[in-house]
């Protein structure tokens, strides 16, 4: 969206860091707020915090945990995004940042790892895994090789890397869509920041209306920029449910609602971080991107920066509380929304218990360019694709070359999931259905999760939009996760039929053993316990014997 | 080896139509005893997360005029606003969810079945759960014409009106689907197939929206702008299956525990919760389902393992819209508590109150029990049609019995000894002829089967007609057929009933477990074939009398009496089972003329031998 309104930002992630620097630590750490307007009376709340510096400085306000656990694992460039709800792109155009700072449903993980074989990297993935598991507390140890592919042609690494480093580096990626996100994972990602919730914009990251939002997504992005450099961004969207509507027929939303940040977020900005880069005129602490006519009251002690008529900047004072409040507009007003590069869905098709069939509609919304994009595929082994299956199809004409690459690595059984990667290239103005079918395996009773018959998430499908010229994604796309049922036992008879059986081999087994094993004696023939009786027993059982020769029946009891 | 022997011997082979009568009155008296309290079960919720009745309602106030304005867009619009092919209802409904912010989406389809085209536009509108991800949904549909053919004008407006209101919180966990069909026939199956992508197009379109898994479906069904009495519960589903149990008990639940509304079930208006009731609601339930045909815009979820049912309003009564909209609301909230699909309670089961039902454990082995009768049977021809001659033998004589007795006691005081065996005198199974006939006349069953599927509905009383002339003089005329071309003796007969027998046992049992009263009603119906004796040689009277028996209990005479039971002429019901047979997938007719016909047809010939062969 605005992103191009926003050159300061832009140059100041990019700008490299003067090392060793120490006296310019205080300027390591910058944050802002941009708050969108969209339709439907919604509100896009995007917070950024970018923190620089260096691993071995002890004075840094780069989080010395996450340092720890990239020099440990030898991580050199680290994604990590937490994202709950769906973005709806068709109601609120492209997402900000381009689509970069936003992971699939769940949590998904991606990471350079500098490592001399493929055997060292997966060796350091899960060791990284288990660390950030750690810190974030989330399941991303449950990232192990089944979840993890290599993606070939959808990411490139962000930050700058020597090309002899490059050559040592490994990408993995990992998907849990089935993560739920909460406050525990928003309050290790608030320890990370330098004033830790208590000042600043990050004072409105409260857990309570945070995760109340329609769509939410949190991300850290750790790339080096010429040494290293760390960057935290979260992203909230926050909506308002639609009030009113009292007469006899309801009228559709034509006003905009009124809203506050303090009603939004339950509180006020307490203030500027006071270990944050100093704003200028370009880098300012809050920005509001509205309609014109809308107008905007602000709280005292803050400086207005007008950027542009629709994009309104304010500078927080260092110990004053800051609120916005926007009055209600009749009628209604809309900013401008640019459509994302591609609208993708993806949806399960047939049903029963065998197979099983996936398509995904990509549309091109551009009326003159062709859009080339990578669809990238992360399945589990359980779900079995059938490449020959795979049929592009596009609503009007015969276009061979629409599949330009793909890039397909089996599953093994119980090792490794599928990877498909399909580069495509989509007319203007066309969709295109990209279908394909999969068998479903049968799990081992083990292998089911304790709601088995909730069914299994798919991870999103990503689609990393090309450059043209540079082949470089410059915009990534998450389709919603996929709910996959599979043959599932009654886990309530294997238990009966355990407990019936058991029964019946109880009383039959071990009554028909007891048949065949016991010894049917005499009570005379009994051996007693004393030495006496013992020999007594030896004599009658040597008479026995010899009448048995004899001819004459044993005596049975 | 002993086992073996004594079914060789003629006192088990005289015992074994014993068993087999024994078997179906045992079968049907099971039947009979299951809506006694100590064989029947009260119904309860299996899965804790449901929590039915467990929220407040807030669906009221305000709604109500809001539900009254929509209710007059729909009674403006008329009841062939939807099937008019002008796309009226369509983009009207579709233009008042549109201003709720919700997405919407349109289905054109058109099936062709009997020669009468079926055509309608689907609208329906998703609203996508705040922080949801858009792996389950959950559907709230209704018809803008109900299956009686009435406007189903509160139906369609309380769902808008819901649409609004449910759209205002923000605790769905999943997708919720308002669907509006065009009927109650082919729209929702139209929608279903296309959701999940298996529609055929261009005929059905495909849908431009779609949301997650669908766990649940709830139709409401609503025609009047009056009060309502009672709530009518139908859960029948195409070719016999059934929604959860689970879904059902939550419906019951909610309606009569938290809003006190009577719940009915299977059109029981007044029900004592007696035996007498009980077990009519339990026949009525089986005759809905042996007939395997949609009995509701629900039933067409079913096969897709979606659970779903629909809530009729019934009566005239002290009830308005907005209990019928907290009971939907209440039923959305429980539905939205659900973490897995329903998996935890029945989904074989007979209903004989709302709260009273048995499962299949229990009720299984009334069908079982008829279906071996005729295996049963099969058994002791094929072992009576290998001692053919020493039959012969046996039959003369007073003294056959204690001679048989000292043979018992003799083989039982001793070891089984070789002295017993030369009695049974084996004789070679004529099997080529036999068989051939019983496959030539299973595969004759297809030729009514292709009739009555794609005949034209105006010639479908003619040609009923004509089929049931035909289905009387058939047996005869096959047997004359028979006995002339290829001179087949008594043997042939017996082993030719012998594989018919078999197959039914077979067919019967193995049905049994996908749609029990389906083969509960066949099984009774062709229960006396098991009793007619292969061996001509009787009295022409007891012929006849068998023919008219076996002519009251064809195929062509059931479908009089389903025709009678609904009060509806006889071409309804066939285009009702064309229609069911190219829409639904409705298979009953396959059983019908594959399974029941060509065992009738045999049985006829059997009959129809006793003349010929003595002629």
């Amino acid at each position: 969206m605005r992103l191009l309104s926003w050159p300061s930002i832009t140059q100041l992630l990019l700008a490299p860091l003067v090392v060793g620097a120490r006296a310019s630590e205080y300027n390591d750490y910058s944050e802002n707020l941009l708050l969108k307007s969209l339709p439907g009376n919604s509100i896009l709340a995007s917070f950024r915090f970018v923190s620089n510096g260096t691993f071995d400085s002890h004075h840094s306000v780069f989080p010395r945990s996450l340092a720890q656990i990239l020099q440990q694992s030898q991580t050199k460039e680290l994604h990590l995004k937490f994202t709950l709800g769906r973005w709806d792109a068709e109601q609120w155009g492209r997402q900000v940042w381009d689509g970069r700072t936003a992971g699939g449903t769940g949590v998904e993980l991606w990471a350079w790892v500098e490592a001399a074989d493929d055997s060292e990297a997966d060796a350091r993935w899960t060791t990284l895994n288990n660390a950030l598991s750690g810190l974030f507390c989330a399941s991303l140890n449950f990232i192990d090789s089944t979840r993890t592919i290599r993606p070939v042609m959808s990411f490139q690494p962000a930050g700058h890397h020597s090309p002899e480093s490059l050559e040592r580096l490994h990408l993995l990626h990992g998907t849990l869509p089935r993560e739920p996100v909460c406050t525990e994972n928003l309050t290790p990602f608030l320890k990370l920041l330098p004033c830790k919730g208590k000042a600043g914009i990050s004072s409105l990251l409260d857990g309570h209306r945070l995760f109340d939002a329609q769509w939410q997504s949190m991300s850290i992005d750790v790339k080096p920029v010429c040494e290293e450099s760390g960057k935290c961004q979260l992203q909230m969207e926050q909506t308002k449910p639609y009030a009113g509507g009292d007469s006899c027929f309801p009228l559709s939303g034509v006003t905009d609602l009124p809203w506050s940040l303090s009603e939004m977020f339950g509180r006020p900005i307490r203030g500027s971080c006071p270990l944050a880069v100093v704003p200028t005129e370009e880098a300012t602490h809050v920005c509001v991107n509205i309609a014109e006519q809308r107008s905007i009251f602000v709280s005292q002690g803050s400086e207005e920066r007008k950027k542009s008529p629709e994009l309104r900047c304010f500078i927080l004072h260092e110990n004053l509380d800051f609120d916005i409040v926007l009055p209600e507009l009749s009628p209604s007003t809309n900013i401008l929304l640019t459509p994302p590069p591609v609208y993708a869905s993806r949806s399960l098709t047939g049903h029963g218990q065998e197979r099983g069939g996936i398509q995904a509609v990509l549309n091109n919304p551009s009326s003159n360019s062709t859009v080339e994009f990578v669809y990238l595929e992360s399945l589990p082994w359980f779900m079995k694709p059938y490449l020959h299956t795979l049929s592009v199809t596009i609503s009007v004409k015969a276009n061979r070359n629409i599949v330009q690459d793909i890039y397909y690595r089996p599953a093994l059984d119980r090792k490794r999931g599928t990877q498909l990667e399909v580069r495509l290239r989509v007319p203007p103005g066309e969709t295109v259905l990209l279908n394909y079918e999969f068998e479903k395996a049968v799990l081992r009773y083990t292998e089911y999760p304790p709601d088995a018959n909730r069914g299994f998430d798919i991870a999103p499908a990503i689609i990393s939009i090309l450059d043209p010229t540079s082949q470089k994604s410059t915009f990534s796309i998450r389709t919603t996760s996929l709910l996959l049922s599979l043959p599932t036992p009654d886990f309530s008879m294997p238990y009966n039929v355990i407990i019936l059986t058991s029964t019946v081999m109880a009383l039959a087994f071990g009554s028909i053993f007891n048949i065949l094993v016991r010894r049917f004696v005499g009570a005379d023939e009994v051996i007693g316990g004393s030495l006496i009786s013992k020999i007594r027993g030896h004599i009658m059982a040597f008479a026995a014997k010899r009448r048995r020769v004899g001819g004459s029946k044993p005596k049975t009891e | 080896m002993s086992i073996l022997t004594s079914l060789r011997s003629t006192r088990i082979l005289k015992l074994l139509p014993l068993v087999s009568a024994l078997c179906i009155l045992v079968g049907v008296a099971w039947l009979l005893l299951l809506p006694l309290d100590d064989y029947s079960r009260r119904t309860y919720i299996s899965e804790n997360a449901l929590l039915p009745g467990q929220v407040h309602t807030y669906f009221g106030g305000s709604e109500q005029d809001v539900f009254r304005s929509y209710r007059h867009e729909v009674t403006a619009l008329g009841k062939n606003a939807s099937a008019d092919g002008s796309g009226v209802m369509a983009e009207k409904i579709g233009g008042i969810f549109d201003a709720f912010g919700l997405k919407v989406g349109k289905q054109k389809f058109e099936y062709t079945a009997a020669g009468g085209v079926y055509a309608g536009e689907n609208v329906y509108a998703v609203l996508q759960a705040p922080r949801g991800d858009a792996t389950e949904a959950l559907v709230l549909c209704a018809a803008w014409v109900n299956t009686e053919g009435e406007l189903n004008e509160s139906g369609v407006a309380l769902v808008l009106a819901l649409a609004r209101y449910l759209k205002r919180w923000s605790l769905w966990s999943k997708d919720i689907i308002f669907l509006i069909t065009s009927d109650s026939r082919a729209g929702p199956q139209a929608w279903v197939d296309a959701y999940h992508d298996l529609h055929a197009p261009p005929a059905v379109a495909s849908l431009p929206l779609k949301s997650g898994a669908i766990q649940g479906v709830v139709v409401v069904d609503y025609p009047t702008s009056r009060g309502f009495e009672s709530l009518h519960i139908v859960y029948d589903g195409i070719n016999g299956q059934l929604p959860n149990l689970d879904l059902i008990n939550t419906a019951v639940r909610i309606a009569s525990g938290q809003m006190a509304i009577r719940t009915t079930l299977q059109e029981m208006w007044n029900h004592d919760n007696q035996y007498k009731d009980r077990l009519r609601t339990m026949l009525r339930g089986m005759v809905n389902q042996g007939l395997g045909h949609a009995s509701g815009p629900h039933s067409s979820f079913i096969p897709y393992h979606i659970d779903a049912i629909t809530l009729q309003a019934y009566g005239d009564g002290w009830h308005d819209e907005v209990t019928l909209g907290r009971t939907v609301e209440s039923l959305f909230r429980s539905l939205n508590n659900l973490l897995e699909h329903f998996h935890q309670s029945f989904f074989f089961y007979l209903l004989m109150a709302e709260r009273r039902f048995v499962s299949i454990g229990t009720y299984l082995p009334s069908a079982m029990l008829i279906a071996v009768n005729f295996t049963i049977a099969a058994i002791a021809l094929w072992l009576k049609s290998g001692r053919q001659n020493t039959g012969e033998e046996e039959k003369s004589g007073d003294g056959r019995v204690s001679e048989e007795k000292r043979r018992l006691i003799e083989s039982a005081g001793e070891a089984p000894s070789a002295a017993g065996q030369p009695v049974v005198v084996s004789e070679e199974r004529l099997l080529l002829l036999s068989m051939a006939f019983v496959v030539a006349i299973h595969f004759l069953g297809f030729i009514p089967l292709y009739l009555f599927n794609n005949l034209d509905e105006k010639n479908f009383n003619s040609a009923f007609n004509i089929f049931t002339l035909l289905n009387i003089v058939l047996p005869s005329a096959l047997c004359a057929i028979f006995t002339k071309s290829f001179a087949p003796t008594p043997l042939h007969f017996a082993l030719i009933k012998c594989f018919s027998l078999l197959l039914l046992g077979m067919f019967l049992s193995a049905l049994a477990t996908l749609n029990f009263s389906l083969s509960f009603l066949i099984g009774v119906f062709s229960s006396p074939i098991t009793f007619i004796n292969p061996t001509p040689k009787r009295k022409w009277t007891v012929g006849t009398a068998w023919m008219i028996l076996l002519q009251g209990l064809t195929p062509t005479t059931a479908l009089v009496g389903v025709a009678l039971y609904w009060g509806e002429p006889l071409s309804e019901i066939l285009k009702e089972a064309a229609f069911g047979w190219r829409v639904w997938g409705m298979w009953t007719q396959v059983v019908v003329w594959c399974v029941w016909w060509p065992a009738w047809i045999i049985a006829g010939v059997q009959v129809a031998g006793s003349w010929a062969v003595e002629a």
